[in-house]
């Protein structure tokens, strides 16, 4: 909106931009710091039990990652999410690719199976997994997929539907084989899409993971943080919260992102 | 959503087989559940009628309404502070263009990647168990959602229309409420729609920690005592809730913005 207005002026556009990014910039920081100093003053008036300083958590910040013990569990969320990924992916890729072939199953997997698992809370599944299989790595692992399982197939069918019919069709009349057109028509043609679903998934995968392991799990970081609620540790949440923040952040910025803009490149898509 | 009539012919045009493996499946999974409650203890697996009793005292025992009331209560306020928190925080950089990237680079990012368990703690340490602690929670879970949806509304704004209303009037709250509401109304719809779902998951996150009523506290308090049959009727009330407040409230308001095309 503000780039359509500049536009319009008659004076020397980009100069001004240029100017608007440079002030633009100091807003950021300069508001960024005022959020800093109202934390710093907010956790001078109460006790560090309901807001700790900004340095008491960067200081335990360092602390847990510098400690081998926090590194195992962080290290063990990242292999639930890993799992649950890859069960809810070829999952998802099955229901997505029988709907797709087989018209008659569209309704039952599309009409009845997928609103029931999107509108399945997770909270259920730890609940009813508990029951089932117990506190352990299993319920976890299950608590995530199934929260992923709709994710993934409502992303993957999306991909499906658009991909290009004519070059489809094309393939078709080189090969009737649906083995050989899947291989070296479709999978390749999906690439986009499938990694575009495992972002998403990747971005509900960390927020329900913690969610299970802190009730169902005897592992990773949610259990770290029932543990520390568990001793009333404040700084330690505060902490840990800090440090998901930054690693879903950074993966997200520095590895995501420029898979995704190179996919985009090579495969041509806006 | 599609009209009646346009539903109608879905229906029609979808092949027999379709409907029939479709309510098949259905039938199976009801099948399939009857067969685990009788070779499963109850403890594991309740039966079919012992779930369906508890269903219905969800709604009618007053003991258990209360708590299913005081659920959808909490549900509305915070969609409602959250769309509002979301809009705010998307127009801010409409009026204050400076403050875009510190909205889209800092509380955006922030915000999406922060978990809900540390809002559900957070809020828990700084309210008690309290309604405040379980609003809070479901606010700050649900305010990223209708900020992504709201502000990608204005950035696909037609910029040609807003000329126009410029060159019809120059006070910004006439074109706020004649132009860029209206053109943002699909937008809220959907950042609603997204935020109506996930409100349905996080209440019960957000009651575990904070409350000490409605279904999340009610779903730990019958497990904690055994009642797998209430467990398991809290789920699907639960799925049920949902897809009647999609058909009831979010479809109609979606077709509502149709019907002005």
């Amino acid at each position: 909106m503000s780039r359509v207005a500049a536009a319009a002026d008659a004076t020397p556009a980009r100069a001004r931009g240029l100017a608007r990014v440079r002030t633009g910039a100091l807003t950021t920081h300069l508001l960024s710091l005022l959020v800093l100093l109202l934390w710093m003053a907010v956790s001078y008036v109460l006790p560090d039990y309901l807001m700790p300083s900004p340095w008491v958590v960067a200081r335990q910040v360092a602390r847990q990652l510098t400690t081998p013990a926090f590194l195992v569990h962080a290290g063990l969320s990242v292999w639930h999410i890993t799992a649950s990924i890859a069960v809810a992916m070829v999952m998802g890729m099955a229901l997505a690719l029988l709907s797709h072939f087989v018209p008659a199953t569209r309704l039952a997997i599309n009409g009845r199976l997928n609103p029931f698992l999107s509108s399945f809370s997770t909270v259920g599944w730890i609940f009813l997994s508990i029951i089932w299989f117990g506190v352990n790595e299993v319920t976890v692992i299950f608590v995530v997929a199934a929260t992923l399982l709709p994710f993934s197939l409502s992303n993957l069918r999306a991909g499906l539907q658009e991909l290009d019919r004519e070059t489809i069709e094309m393939s078709r009349s080189f090969s009737r084989s649906r083995l050989k057109v899947v291989a070296m028509v479709l999978a390749p043609l999906m690439v986009p899409y499938i990694f575009a679903t495992l972002r998403i998934c990747l971005g509900v995968a960390w927020k329900v993971v913690l969610t299970a392991e802190l009730f169902g799990g005897t592992s990773g970081l949610g259990y770290l943080i029932a543990r520390a609620r568990a001793d009333f540790d404040t700084v330690a949440i505060f902490a840990m919260i800090v440090i998901i923040v930054m690693f879903v952040y950074l993966s997200d910025k520095f590895l995501i992102e420029p898979i995704q803009l190179r996919l985009r490149r090579n495969y041509a898509i806006s | 959503m599609r009209s009646a009539e346009g539903r109608a012919r879905a229906w029609w045009s979808t092949s027999f087989s379709e409907r029939l493996i479709a309510d098949g499946l259905v039938l199976l999974a009801l099948a399939g559940w009857f067969v685990m409650s009788r070779s499963m203890p109850s403890y594991l697996f309740p039966d079919i009628p012992a779930v369906a009793r508890a269903m219905a005292s969800l709604l009618f025992d007053p003991a258990f309404a209360t708590h299913t009331a005081a659920s959808v209560g909490r549900i509305v306020l915070s969609i409602t502070l959250a769309l509002l928190l979301g809009g705010v925080l998307a127009l801010i950089p409409r009026y204050v263009p400076a403050a875009n990237e510190f909205i889209h680079e800092r509380v955006k990012p922030v915000l999406n990647s922060f978990p809900s368990v540390g809002w559900a703690l957070l809020g828990s340490i700084w309210f008690g168990v309290s309604d405040l602690a379980v609003i809070f929670i479901q606010v700050a879970i649900l305010a990223p959602f209708a900020l992504i949806n709201i502000s990608e509304g204005l950035r696909e704004m037609d910029a040609d229309n807003q000329e126009m209303a410029h060159s019809f009037s120059r006070r910004r709250t006439s074109i706020f409420t004649l132009v860029i509401f209206p053109m943002l109304y699909p937008y809220i719809v959907a950042a609603l729609r997204i935020a109506y779902g996930v409100a349905w998951k996080v209440s019960l996150v957000s009651e575990l920690f904070g409350a000490q009523t409605g279904l999340g506290y009610l779903l730990m308090d019958a497990q904690g005592k055994g009642r797998i049959d209430l467990v398991f009727a809290i789920c699907l009330a639960i799925v049920v809730f949902y897809v009647v407040g999609e058909k009831l409230i979010v479809d109609p308001l979606s077709r509502r913005y149709r019907g002005g095309q």
